[in-house]
């Protein structure tokens, strides 16, 4: 057959054959063939020549292990650790704008948004300025008096071995999460200055001060229980892990400081009178926030080893975290449908939150049906805790005095339940368990249960009283709550001239007063998209 | 010519929108509302608490016709619209005095 085919007609026939089956099995016949070729070929070099790929005998003796110092591997590996989970941790920012966006009005989510975003960079900088310094550094067992500015910084941080700059960011990004829980409870009603001072109080003093006691390296809290310290009778010192108490308990109790200041949003009735709790805006951001927190989380509590050579204890805080937090989204759910005869969105979403802040304390020492355990406890105690708070008449629009506060002070006291006697600390080359702590229902009786019922009660009350304090103090300055007006109208258009969807949304008021006729026009006339089947609202001014 | 207002559910607007269009109505304006009837709406829960749905979300459809269709017309829209439960909504007729084009100045009964 001659072949006067050009290379175009050639591929085309090739095309047409590859079509049709009969010259597909042809096709591969033919590679089969070449790869059996090829393959006998390699075997062959195999075995006559060993060496060509290594598999021969080595000549020469192999290079001696390097000795590792710890600057080499360790501080390193263990820096990066921490770092990460510190960016971890700072997403869960992200999540926290969400949740609180989504369960508050469409009026007042502007303000969530801005209060989220502002309190952060707040808190960045008093962090560095004094903040940090406060909680971290040595000084009495109160607060601490070093590193102001961050300034005679060591390059790492005390024996941990991890780069100084970076603790102080990890422990940044905890510093946030305890600032951002406490404007949960204030939303749409507080004013902007009112927001600014409260973040300062809490990011500058009650934070770090309060967290010094269980978190600094001379706090008297995690001294307690030694001769010489804070009740030295007690036998141990307070445990907080990653800071079920230091973070969220603090965070949820000047929530709730701030809540019973304010007073609930205008319109506002109380279950007990016949009325119920506002209904959220976007719960597709409320429940998506949620589980950015959930994934923030494995920042939150694995990075509080600061240590990634203590494998075992990470990958043990990792799974402990994850589990805790399932048991308590079903067991939330399902207490609430007993309750409500509803299978509730919200009460799920703060169930699985509650799992999440009560294993932070514990998630080191406990193994991981502890952590189903306590975590399942935590999902019922949320729903109980937000019926509690709506009996008392406080408006909590997120639920965070409950998810965090409450499920805060039980996370922390199961430690003294279901700590597995098999964990001690951990550490920057390996973990130490030496002394392991042990829980009542591990044998290791009321010793532990004590020091945390001593040590969360006394971080509890003082934080309630110096934030109720720092709250009617802002409230007297008349800065604390937004006028009536402005608050019917919405925060968004009072503080922030913006309303969270000019476009689709109007709040309920229609065109709200105070804005001229030309302005309101040209924010509310814009082309009105395709229609939604829905819950948008338009109104013709 | 007359208008025809119906409140309906809006699950059934595209039914009715087909059902219409195919009928020969040349023209509709569909607007999202809020009400509710005899029934005055439903409780809800949530977070626990009861909260009253006494306004449901409806869709209002405006069709002008000329009147020798009306009656026809209306029969297809309830059909359309129709599933034979509560909340199915309600149609209006009403008298239109005039009609005009915005784009040509056309007045009169061929205008809808």
């Amino acid at each position: 057959m001659t072949n006067t085919l050009s290379l175009s007609g050639k591929l085309s026939r090739l095309r047409e054959r590859l079509r049709t089956p009969e010259w597909r099995k042809y096709g591969q016949i033919l590679l089969m063939g070449k790869l059996l070729g090829v393959g006998l070929v390699f075997l062959l070099a195999i075995f006559m020549h060993p060496d060509l790929i290594g598999f021969g005998a080595h000549a020469q003796a192999p290079a001696p292990d390097p000795v590792l110092k710890g600057n080499d591997i360790v501080n390193p590996i263990n820096t990066v650790w921490t770092l990460v989970a510190a960016f971890l941790v700072f997403g869960m920012q992200v999540g926290f704008t969400m949740l609180e966006a989504g369960f508050c009005r469409s009026r007042e989510t502007v303000n969530v948004l801005m209060e989220c975003v502002v309190d952060t960079c707040l808190c960045g900088l008093l962090f560095y300025a004094w903040g940090f310094a406060f909680m971290f550094s040595h000084g009495n067992g109160f607060i601490g008096m070093n590193w102001f500015f961050l300034r005679g910084a060591p390059a790492t941080y005390e024996s941990t071995g991890v780069a100084f700059l970076a603790v102080w960011i990890f422990q940044f990004a905890f510093a946030d999460t305890c600032s951002t829980i406490t404007s949960g409870a204030m939303i749409g009603r507080t004013a902007w200055i009112g927001d600014l001072l409260y973040s300062f109080a809490v990011s500058g003093f009650i934070y770090p001060i309060i967290g010094h006691w269980a978190w600094g390296p001379d706090g008297f809290l995690a001294a307690m229980g030694q001769p010489g310290y804070f009740l030295p009778w007690v036998g141990t010192g307070f445990h907080d892990f990653a800071g079920s108490t230091v973070v969220h308990t603090i965070g949820g109790f000047i929530a709730l400081a701030g809540a019973i200041v304010l007073g609930p949003r205008l319109g506002r009735k109380f279950k007990r009178d016949g009325g119920g709790p506002m209904m959220p805006h976007d719960l597709t951001i409320a429940a998506s926030g949620g589980l950015l927190l959930w994934f923030g989380w494995y920042g939150f509590n694995p990075g509080s080893t600061l240590s990634a050579m203590d494998f075992v204890g990470i990958g043990r805080v990792a799974a402990n975290t994850t589990l805790a937090a399932c048991a308590a989204g079903l067991t939330a759910m399902f207490y609430a449908y007993m309750r409500s005869n509803t299978w509730d969105v919200s009460y799920t979403v703060n169930g699985f939150l509650a799992g999440l802040v009560a294993i932070t304390c514990p998630c080191y020492w406990v193994t991981p049906t502890g952590a189903i355990a306590l975590g399942g406890i935590a999902g019922v105690i949320v729903v109980m805790g937000v019926e509690l708070l709506e009996y008392l008449r406080i408006d909590d629009p997120i639920g965070a005095v409950p998810v965090h506060g409450i499920c805060g002070i039980w996370g922390t006291l199961s430690l003294g339940l279901f700590a597995a006697g098999q964990f001690g600390s951990t550490g920057p080359f390996a973990p130490d368990n030496t002394m392991p702590l042990a829980g009542l229902f591990y044998g290791g009786g009321f010793t532990v249960l004590k020091a945390q019922a001593i040590g969360s009660a006394m971080i509890t009350i003082s934080t309630f009283a110096f934030a109720m304090v720092v709250m009617l103090i802002v409230n007297a300055m008349g800065l604390l709550r937004i006028s009536p007006e402005g608050e019917n109208h919405g925060l968004d258009l009072h503080e922030h001239g913006i309303s969270a969807y000019p476009e689709y949304v109007i709040s309920a008021m229609g065109r709200p007063g105070g804005m001229p006729a030309e302005q309101a026009a040209a924010q509310f006339s814009a082309t009105a998209p395709l229609p939604q089947i829905g819950f948008s609202q338009k109104t013709t001014s | 010519m007359k208008k025809i207002e119906a409140y309906i559910q809006p699950y059934k607007l595209d039914d009715v929108k087909d059902a219409l269009i195919a009928a020969g109505v040349t023209g509709m304006s569909i607007s999202e509302v809020r009400g509710h009837g005899r029934q005055k709406g439903h409780t809800e829960t949530y977070r626990g608490s009861e909260y009253k749905v006494d306004l449901l979300p409806k869709v209002k459809l405006e069709v002008v016709v000329p009147a020798a269709r009306a009656e026809q017309i209306i029969e297809v829209l309830a059909t359309a619209a129709r599933s034979g439960k509560i909340g199915d909504g309600k149609i209006f007729v009403s008298a239109i005095e005039g009609a005009i084009r915005i784009r040509n100045g056309d007045r009169g009964e061929s205008v809808p």
